[in-house]
């Protein structure tokens, strides 16, 4: 379904490193955190302009000065030694910056190298080198540095060795998947079969592109570090030597603060160390966000996709015009998907019939919309997704009218979607046996549990995975028998439409033949209509009665299969025949199409094909061109035909009605 | 074997290896690194007499450090062996500063009520963790998420012990609640529930602070692991089936989205560990946190090597816990 | 025939297998998991040879091997008459430029990080065969050209993530004609472009053998391309070649049952075809697990007793026509060639 989402939708731009951390930057989050920091630097910088006092000045104290409230000398009041609150904090930017600084950086370049060295080698030297990682993971870090620090000493220099290079475990385990993931994608083995050595794949194509994720890490690599010391500080094992935030609290809360009332002493240093946390937080996290950004949406968002207006009283006026052999109808359907460039049209007015037992092929290419009709058909589009007009005449209702509740019941028990048995499709920590039962138990309620475990099995037998196989997981299952399930999963409701997205495309050949054979055993069997969406026209050749070919989100020709192959009247139509190899005619030359399929965000004007049309004249970029009736079923949407229409441009079946 | 033995096994023989190391580290640690002499054996004024001659004799102290090359020897006959064979008897040596108390007993005593601290706050904010995650993602883009997205980053940029310090004060100042120890100085309890419930008294501001601070934590993964789910096939197949949203959460996301959980609740442990000390301390509620911290201040080194040693075989046996819980969810891992 | 410029002569390639705890303890090395069991061809220059099969079958390991990707267990690779398990390192380096990869997904194999011009410049530049960057350049504008990416200008600066699918394959097909390969190794080169881009590429990797000589090895599952554009097959089965020769008498009349079967269930687009199509049941094992005697035995709908202890090897059926299968008669003259 990601596939579905990704062809539909267009490429999001900024596509190089550098402009989506601009992007990043720009964006709330960045832009605060960011900021937070950048003061919080500026601060450390300019400590001696800043501070009224300097805090490592010694100074000569009377009872009187310890813990005094804020007052115009002291804006922060004084500590327990009665220095100045404020310079103290001031200055103690510096120490919690450089440790952070520093000891992040430590833990980058070391858990850096090891990250790649292990991802990248792999073998024993990985398992090696992850063994001592996953170690360090489960040392509680906080015991090492306290033992490590009260062994050797409390000096600045140890703190910020002891913090970096503890913190390195995490940042190996994260760089060391983000390099193995790396070294496996395909650019990767081709530089490898280009000839080029592991200095050159290092150099070029490993860590170009592990680097930014490394970067983003170090950032909240840094909050982790300026925890770790104030912690250290707090609990005393600081440097007592310098300031810092965690110093300042540890004396505060240790020296009677509390009890002496002085929240000045103890509010200002915690309320800095969240500052400059939670702005390298909000930093991080954002340059992680623009590097790996997520779906934005999902399934199970408010379901926005229909934008149609009611109109209860439309159905009827059209069963009145209606075939009894049509067990569905669809009329100008339009689908819109929202985008960055605004809303694009995926399908622009399709209409087809499906009749009684037939199995109707759905045929086109990457973009052309036939998933996203499907999908429009069962109210499931993507988020993002609307339909903005048209019909869908199930019986006696507007599939497209019926509210969330009345569409949930005609899901599956009436129309059903075979999806590709991708590897996702099923949930992969539940039974296969129990998730078609599932399905069975939400459409016949009184069927109960072992009632709907029963006919899930006797389903799983019927299509060739057998009963035993009931309790097990999607991943055991092959291949094939994960299409088979996802067959008995669309058929256990005895639905009257079946729609197969797909269903062989990811298959070798001869699964795909015994899937295919299956389905119109199947077919046949329960008395189902099909709709079978594919790009493959020999399979369309060989299963389908009536075929829609589909182009740019709109109906380009409508036939029965036989005349379609033999008379093909739309220019792309014949195109595509002609550049599909055929076993039977291996002599023929075979020719493609220049160009290709068009992009949601550049539909061409007038005919989606005429750019690459051989035929195209002035009126095709100029106008659309609407579905001329050729007589027995036949429609084709192009002007080269018109002369040959029988009569004036109209649907399948319906009054003439002016077009829109 | 069948996978789930496999895996089991696995793990198990890990976690015995962890801590096999972990001991051996805490050895060299000590004996071995330069610093402070004392940290070695018994050379420190405050043990008496008699204990030093003890320890001597317990810990090997006059021996070889590693293995014993000498003629006539065995070569087992070292400070490590000898070290090896008193941790298996459950000998930690005796604390420098607590007057020749055996180690042994001042962690169990503490560690006892380290469990009383953390583990109901563990329970308490994996609960409203998870739940709150859940919900903040069903409802993404509400003013709820916003809320609780804002309030959790917060929280989890809050050092510990700043937030104890900050429970502490509202906690006396406006519910007068007890600002440290365990139970009352000097108490008489007329009965075990009066005792209780003073325990509970002392313990509500530490569990609060405790509980928050993870809270944030879990409440952001959960939050992105559910999303994560509710982008899955599987997903968009439930909701092809006829399910109704309530049913595709309840029976298909949110197992799924607990796994990244439960390995983010084992990685955390160790984040438990420090927070466990940091608010040991400011409450002063005496747990092994506060036993540690005490030991650091002075410089009580059987105690702090004890406390090392308990903390980190602590943690090996969580995460070993937590990956049975994971294999017993996830199917895919334990397949043979 | 010219001097052939690869030959493979029954070489076999073994992975380790997993080894379970029993096996362990009781220090028994786990079966070797047989990817490429005795396979023998050869491709000439100008030719191009498809070599087919199901997942599993070993195409991919095969291609491979012919990369020196990998290094056979048993038998001989030679390149430009030379086995590479004889060349050393800088040797096997040079003789790698002779021989370069197409990759199945165009979406996947350029590193979205890189414009056109360098990826096309890579294998120079990693081989170092030319002199100056100027000589650099033009070769990449040639390759290109040769490609078809006309006019070359407008897609030097571009990165991956501007280009189609099939544009992605051409700059693909560029970097590896970059080197003036001899031998070209295609890796289900189409299947994930659409149909009506695909006919071009294919026409390119035609006119590629044809006209510049270079030798072109394709893999792919899909008949109806092999019969249209290639000059020989080779059909593996579970690691084995079980049928092979000239691509025109090996698809219309095939030997071997499992040729037979999977050309009977290939979807022709033609309504009006009479087919009677052969769909085998059950799934090819996996290759840890290959049957006794003849490998196909399992499946095939004309195994009798002696297939399941005798494991055929290629018989004559033709001139340039061989299959693996016991009924398989050689004409008169019986000399068995492969």
């Amino acid at each position: 379904m990601t596939a579905v989402v990704q062809a539909t939708a267009p490429p999001t731009a900024p596509a190089t490193t550098a402009r989506r951390w601009r992007a990043a930057l720009r964006r709330p989050m960045g832009l605060i955190g960011g900021g937070m920091l950048i003061i919080a630097v500026l601060t450390a910088l300019a400590a001696p302009l800043l501070a009224p006092y300097d805090p490592y000045a010694p100074v000569r104290v009377s009872i009187q000065d310890i813990f005094q409230a804020p007052s115009g000398a002291h804006p922060l009041g004084t500590d327990d030694g009665g220095k100045d609150v404020l310079s103290s904090l001031i200055y103690g930017a510096r120490v919690s910056l450089i440790v952070g600084f520093t000891a992040a950086a430590i833990t980058t370049v070391v858990g850096g190298l090891i990250g790649i060295v292990a991802g990248y080698r792999g073998g024993r030297i990985g398992i090696g080198l992850m063994s001592i990682t996953d170690f360090f993971l489960v040392i509680p870090e906080i015991a090492l540095q306290i033992v490590i620090v009260a062994i050797a000493g409390q000096s600045l220099v140890n703190i910020i060795l002891v913090i970096g290079l503890l913190g390195w475990a995490t940042t190996a385990r994260l760089v060391r998947s983000q390099t193995l993931s790396v070294r496996e994608r395909k650019f990767v083995q081709r530089a490898r079969a280009i000839g080029a050595g592991d200095a050159h794949i290092l150099r070029r194509h490993v860590v170009p592109a592990v680097l930014p994720l490394m970067i983003a890490n170090t950032v909240l690599v840094i909050s982790l570090a300026i925890l770790s010391e104030s912690t250290l500080a707090f609990i005393g094992l600081g440097d007592p030597t310098v300031i810092s935030w965690g110093q300042m609290l540890n004396f505060a809360f240790n020296r009677g603060a509390i009890s002496a009332g002085a929240w000045w002493a103890l509010i200002p240093p915690g309320l800095a160390i969240v500052w400059v946390v939670l702005g390298t937080t909000l930093l991080g996290t954002a340059l992680e966000d623009a590097l790996n950004p997520r779906l934005k949406r999902h399934h199970l968002e408010k379901d926005r996709s229909i934008a149609i207006p009611r109109s209860p009283a439309a159905p009827l006026a059209r069963r009145a015009a209606g075939d009894p052999a049509t067990v569905l109808a669809v009329r100008d359907l339009a689908i819109e998907f929202d985008s960055p460039s605004g809303p694009l049209r995926a399908v622009d007015g399709v209409s087809f019939d499906l009749r009684r037992g037939e199995t109707l092929g759905l045929v086109g290419e990457s973009g052309c919309g036939k998933t996203t009709t499907i999908l429009g058909l069962l109210r499931l589009l993507p988020p993002g997704g609307r339909i903005v007009s048209g019909s869908v005449r199930y019986g006696d209702d507007d599939l497209l009218q019926l509210d969330p509740a009345e569409m949930r019941e005609v899901r599956w028990s009436r129309l059903s979607l075979v999806f590709q048995g991708a590897m996702n499709a099923l949930n992969p920590v539940r039974p296969v046996g129990d998730q078609v039962a599932e399905a069975i138990r939400v459409h016949e309620r009184g069927i109960g549990r072992r009632g709907a475990a029963r006919r899930a099995g006797e389903m799983l037998e019927r299509v060739g995975i057998g009963r035993r196989r009931y309790g097990d997981y999607p991943h055991t299952y092959s291949g094939g028998m994960r299409q088979r399930a996802m067959i008995a999963l669309a058929l256990a409701c005895r639905p009257d439409i079946v729609m197969a997205d797909e269903p062989t495309t990811a298959l070798d050949v001869m699964i795909q033949a015994q899937i295919l054979e299956l389905l119109a055993e199947l077919g046949r069997e329960m008395g189902m209509s099909v709709i079978l969406v594919t790009h493959d026209l020999g399979v369309v050749a060989q299963t389908c009665d009536r075929v829609v070919v589909m182009y740019g989100g709109r109906v380009a020709e409508e036939a029965d299969t036989a005349r379609l192959f033999a008379d093909p009247q739309h220019p792309y139509t014949q195109r595509l025949l002609a550049s599909f190899p055929d076993l039977a005619h291996p002599g023929r030359r075979l020719q493609g199409i220049p160009g290709s399929p068009p992009r949601l965000d550049a539909m061409p004007s007038g005919c989606a094909f005429h750019p690459r049309c051989p035929f195209a004249f002035e009126r095709c970029p100029a106008e659309v061109p609407p579905p001329f009736d050729l007589g027995d079923g036949r429609r084709a949407s192009c002007f080269l035909v018109e002369q040959g229409a029988a009569a004036r441009p109209s649907g399948p079946h319906l009054p003439e009605a002016p077009r829109g | 074997m069948s996978g789930r033995g496999r895996y089991l096994l696995g793990k198990a023989a890990w976690a015995l290896i962890v801590v096999f190391v972990v001991i051996s580290f805490n050895f060299f640690l000590f004996r071995v690194l330069p610093g402070d002499p004392a940290k070695a054996g018994a050379r420190d004024p405050r043990l008496s007499p008699q204990s030093i001659i003890a320890l001597t004799e317990r810990f090997g102290l006059d021996k070889p450090v590693f293995v014993n090359l000498e003629d006539g020897a065995s070569p087992f006959d070292s400070q490590y062996f000898a070290y090896l064979g008193a941790l298996s008897r459950g000998d930690l040596g005796m604390s420098y500063a607590f007057r020749d108390e055996p180690v042994a007993d001042l962690l169990g005593e503490a560690l006892v009520n380290t469990i009383w601290l953390i583990l109901p706050a563990q329970v308490l904010s994996i609960l409203l963790g998870t739940m709150l995650g859940l919900v903040a993602a069903w409802r993404r883009g509400t003013a709820l998420d916003v809320v609780s997205l804002t309030f959790s980053l917060f929280l989890w940029s809050l050092p510990t012990f700043f937030l104890a310090i900050l429970l502490l004060v509202f906690g006396s100042s406006y519910l007068d609640l007890p600002t440290a120890g365990k139970t009352t100085i000097g108490a008489q309890y007329a009965s075990f529930w009066e005792e209780l419930f003073d325990i509970g008294r002392h313990l509500a501001m530490p569990t609060l602070a405790f509980t928050l601070v993870l809270l944030g934590e879990y409440m952001l993964i959960m939050r992105s692991s559910v999303l994560d789910v509710f982008s899955e096939d599987y997903i968009l197949t439930a909701k092809a089936k006829g399910l109704s949203t309530f049913r595709i959460i309840r029976d298909h996301a949110v197992r799924n989205a607990m796994l990244p959980m439960v390995t983010l609740i084992a990685l955390n442990l160790a984040f438990t560990v420090s927070g466990a000390i940091q608010v040991e301390q400011v409450f002063s509620w005496p747990g092994i946190g506060d036993l540690t911290v005490e030991a650091i201040s002075q410089r009580d080194y059987p105690v702090l090597q004890g406390a090392f040693i308990l903390i980190a075989v602590a943690v090996v046996i969580a995460n070993f816990v937590a990956d049975i819980v994971y294999g017993w969810l996830d199917p895919r891992v334990t397949h043979a | 025939m010219a001097e052939p410029v690869a030959v493979v002569r029954d070489v076999e390639v073994a992975f380790p297998g997993r080894r379970s705890l029993l096996d362990v303890v009781r220090l028994r090395p786990s079966p070797p998991i047989r990817a490429v069991d005795g396979v023998s061809f050869e491709v000439a220059a100008g030719q191009m040879l498809a070599i087919v099969g199901e997942s599993g079958s070993g195409k991919t390991t095969t291609a491979n091997l012919l990369l020196g990707l990998l290094p056979p267990s048993a038998g001989r690779v030679e390149l430009d008459g030379r086995d590479i398990a004889d060349l050393g390192r800088r040797d096997l380096a040079r003789l790698r430029r002779s021989v370069q990869m197409i990759f199945q997904d165009p979406y996947e194999s350029l590193n979205p990080r890189m414009r056109v011009a360098d990826v096309v410049a890579e294998p120079l530049r990693v081989h170092r065969v030319l002199g100056s960057e100027a000589e650099v350049r033009d070769r990449v504008r040639e390759a290109l050209g040769e490609a078809g990416m006309t006019p070359v200008e407008a897609y030097l600066h571009r990165l991956p993530f501007e280009l189609s699918g099939g544009q992605r394959q051409r700059v693909a097909i560029a970097a590896a004609l970059a080197l003036r390969p001899k031998l070209l190794v295609a890796d289900e080169p189409v299947s994930m472009l659409d149909v009506s881009i695909r006919a071009d590429i294919l026409n390119l990797l035609r006119a590629l053998a044809d006209d510049h000589g270079i030798a072109v090895v394709m893999i792919t599952h899909d008949l109806s391309t092999v019969a249209a554009y290639a000059d020989r097959i080779a059909v593996m089965y579970l690691g084995r070649i079980v049928e092979q020769g000239d691509a025109r008498s090996v698809l219309s009349d095939p030997q071997h049952p499992y040729t037979r079967a999977l050309r009977s269930v290939v979807p022709v687009p033609d309504p009006a075809a009479r087919r009677a199509p052969q769909v085998l049941t059950g799934e090819m094992p996996d290759p840890s697990r290959i049957p006794s005697g003849c490998r196909f035995h399992p499946r095939c709908p004309l195994a009798f007793d002696r297939c399941l202890v005798e494991d055929p090897a290629l018989r004559r059926a033709g001139p340039d026509h061989a299959a693996a299968c016991l009924l398989v008669e050689p004409p008169a003259e019986g000399d068995p060639g492969a």
